[in-house]
C-alpha cells in the first residue's frame, strides 16, 4: 500500500502545481477551453448534417451516434486532461536529452513522465462531452440504474488506458528514431475510428479497426452498454483489450528505455 | 523577383529535407479517407443520394478537397512566422531590401510543391481502390475556372496562415489561436463536410466568409457541385477577400514592427 500512498502523493503535487500554473495564465486556460469546445461543436455538427438527410447510419439514430461521439470525446478529453502534455513532452525531452530530468525523479519514469502535467481545459470539456452523452439518454428515454453508470465509467476508464497505451507506444518510437514529432498525428487519425458505430466496418476494416487494433471497441463498448445493457462479450473483450494494450504499452516504453543514451539518444 | 524565385529554391530544398514528414502525412491522409469512406457509405446505405448527389460525387469531393489541401493548404506557415519574431530570425529580413511577405510566400509555394508531389503519390496508393467510386463532370468550363480559383484559396490560406503568425508580435504562444482558427477553417471551409448540405440560410452566410474560398470552393467547382453562375460570382467574392486579406496581413505587419523590440547584436 505504501508504494500506492507515494505515487498518490507524487500525483496530487503534480495537481497542485498544474492548478497553479493554469490560474497563472488564464487567458490560455481560456483560450484552450474554447478550441476543445470548438472541436467538440465540429463532431457534433457533423452528426447534424448527417442526420438531417438520413434516418440511420449503420442502424444507428441520431441520438445513439451523439452518444457514440460524446463517449469517444470523453475518453480523449481525460486523455488530454490527465496524460497528454506528459507523453507530448516525453517525445521531445528524449530527443533533447531533458529526459534525464524525469529518469531522476523518485519515480517509475513512465508514471513520473505522464502524470507530469495536468490540463485543466481537457478536463473542464469532460463536463460537457458527458454532458451530451446524458443528454443523448434523455433524448432516448434512457435512465440508466446506478450499476449501468458505474459499469459505463469503468469501460471509459478502460478506454483511457487503451488510448493512453496507444500513445506511449507511439511517442516511445522517439527512442528509436530522431524526431517523433508529427506521430502525435497517428494517434488523433486513429482516433476519429472510435467516433464510427461497430455496424458500419466489414471485411479488412473490421479486422483492422475493431479486432487489431481497439480503437472502435472503446467507445462503442460503453456507449452500447448504456443503450442495452450489460453485453458480457464486449465488457470481457474490453477489459481484455485494456490489460493486453497496457501490458504492450509498458513492455516498449521499457525497451525504448534501455536505448536512451541521454542528449545524444 | 530574382531574391524571391532563390527564396523558392532554398524552400524547395529545405522542404525535401522533411519529405518523411510529408509521406507520414500523406499515409494518414490514406487513413482519413477510409474515416470519411466507411461514414458516408453508412449514411448512403438506403439513400441512393443525399442533397442531390450521389456515394461517389460525395466521396469525389472529399478526395478532391483533400489533394487541393496538399496543393494549396498552408500547413504549418503560422508556426515558422510566430518562431521566427519569437527566435528574433525576423531581425535580419528588416535590415535587407527584402519583402517578409512575399520571401514567406515564396517559401509556401515550394513547399506546395513538395508536398503536391507527395499528395499525388497518396492518391495514386488510394486511386485502385476508390477508382470505381470516382465520379468527374466533364464540362471544360471547370478546369478553366479551377486554376484562378486555386490561385485564390492559395493566397487566401497563406494570409490566414501569416495573420495568425504575426499574432506572436504580441503574444507569447500563438498555438491557442492557430487551432481555434483550425477549427473553425475545417468546419467552414468544407472539410469535414460538403456545405451544400447544411440548411440554405446557413449556406447564404457562409459563402460570403473567406473560410468558403479555403477548400469547398475550388473543391465545388471541380467535382460539379455548383454551376457556371455561381462559380463566375463566387470567383468575385474571393478575389475580394484575397485582396483584403493581404492587405489586412499588411496592416498586421506595419503594426507588429512598433511592438517589435530587437535585442542583441
Amino acid at each position: 500500500m505504501e508504494p500506492l500512498t507515494r505515487y498518490l502523493r507524487i500525483w496530487l503535487a503534480s495537481a497542485r502545481y498544474s492548478l497553479t500554473r493554469a490560474t497563472m495564465f488564464r487567458g490560455d486556460l481560456i483560450i484552450w477551453s474554447t478550441v476543445e469546445l470548438l472541436w467538440i461543436s465540429v463532431n457534433v455538427s457533423v452528426i447534424a448534417v448527417i442526420y438531417s438527410h438520413t434516418r440511420t447510419v449503420a442502424g444507428w439514430t441520431q441520438y445513439e451516434m451523439l452518444m457514440l461521439v460524446g463517449t469517444s470525446m470523453l475518453i480523449q478529453r481525460f486523455l488530454m486532461g490527465f496524460f497528454w502534455s506528459g507523453i507530448f513532452e516525453m517525445g521531445r525531452n528524449v530527443r533533447s536529452g531533458l529526459f534525464d530530468f524525469t529518469l531522476a525523479q523518485p519515480g517509475d519514469p513512465l508514471f513520473m513522465a505522464s502524470t507530469r502535467k495536468l490540463e485543466l481545459d481537457g478536463l473542464m470539456n469532460a463536463f460537457v462531452a458527458a454532458g451530451l452523452v446524458a443528454y443523448s439518454a434523455w433524448k432516448l428515454g434512457i435512465h440508466p440504474g446506478v450499476g449501468t453508470v458505474a459499469l459505463y465509467a469503468c469501460m471509459v476508464g478502460c478506454g483511457v488506458v487503451i488510448h493512453y497505451s496507444a500513445l506511449v507506444m507511439a511517442m516511445s518510437l522517439a527512442f528509436w528514431i530522431t524526431s517523433s514529432q508529427g506521430v502525435e498525428g497517428s494517434y488523433f487519425t486513429l482516433m476519429e475510428f472510435s467516433r464510427l458505430p461497430r455496424e458500419a466496418f466489414s471485411g479488412i476494416a473490421s479486422v483492422l479497426f475493431v479486432w487489431v487494433l481497439p480503437v472502435v471497441v472503446v467507445s462503442n463498448g460503453p456507449a452500447r452498454e448504456l443503450l442495452h445493457g450489460f453485453e458480457p462479450l464486449w465488457v470481457l473483450g474490453l477489459a481484455g483489450a485494456t490489460v493486453a494494450w497496457f501490458a504492450l504499452a509498458v513492455t516498449v516504453f521499457r525497451c525504448g528505455l534501455k536505448r536512451y543514451s541521454s542528449a545524444s539518444s | 523577383m530574382t531574391k524571391y524565385f532563390q527564396s523558392f529554391l532554398v524552400g524547395l530544398q529545405s522542404n525535401l529535407v522533411y519529405r518523411w514528414n510529408f509521406g507520414v502525412r500523406s499515409i494518414f491522409w490514406c487513413f482519413h479517407l477510409v474515416v470519411v469512406y466507411i461514414l458516408w457509405g453508412a449514411a448512403f446505405a438506403g439513400n441512393p443520394t443525399i442533397g442531390g448527389f450521389t456515394f461517389a460525387q460525395t466521396l469525389t469531393y472529399f478526395v478532391v478537397v483533400f489533394v487541393l489541401q496538399f496543393f494549396i493548404g498552408a500547413f504549418n506557415e503560422d508556426y515558422q512566422i510566430s518562431e521566427d519574431i519569437r527566435n528574433g530570425l525576423i531581425n535580419q529580413f528588416l535590415l535587407k531590401p527584402i519583402n517578409y511577405f512575399a520571401y514567406r510566400l515564396s517559401v509556401f509555394a515550394a513547399a506546395r510543391v513538395v508536398s503536391g508531389a507527395f499528395g499525388i503519390m497518396a492518391l495514386l496508393v488510394a486511386l485502385p481502390f476508390f477508382r470505381g467510386y470516382l465520379d468527374l463532370p466533364h464540362e471544360a468550363w471547370r478546369f478553366v475556372l479551377v486554376v484562378p480559383a486555386m490561385a485564390l484559396t492559395a493566397i487566401i490560406q497563406f494570409s490566414i496562415a501569416y495573420f495568425f503568425g504575426l499574432l506572436a508580435f504580441w503574444f507569447l504562444d500563438i498555438q491557442g489561436f492557430v487551432i481555434l482558427s483550425m477549427a473553425i477553417e475545417n468546419l467552414l471551409g468544407g472539410q469535414i463536410f460538403p456545405l451544400d448540405l447544411v440548411p440554405h440560410a446557413v449556406f447564404n452566410v457562409v459563402r460570403f466568409l473567406p473560410f468558403f474560398y479555403q477548400a469547398y470552393f475550388p473543391a465545388s467547382i471541380i467535382t460539379g457541385r455548383q454551376g457556371y453562375d455561381f462559380a463566375v460570382q463566387g470567383l468575385m467574392i474571393q478575389a475580394f477577400w484575397a485582396f483584403a486579406l493581404v492587405c489586412l496581413a499588411e496592416f498586421m505587419w506595419r503594426r507588429g514592427l512598433r511592438h517589435h523590440t530587437a535585442a542583441g547584436g
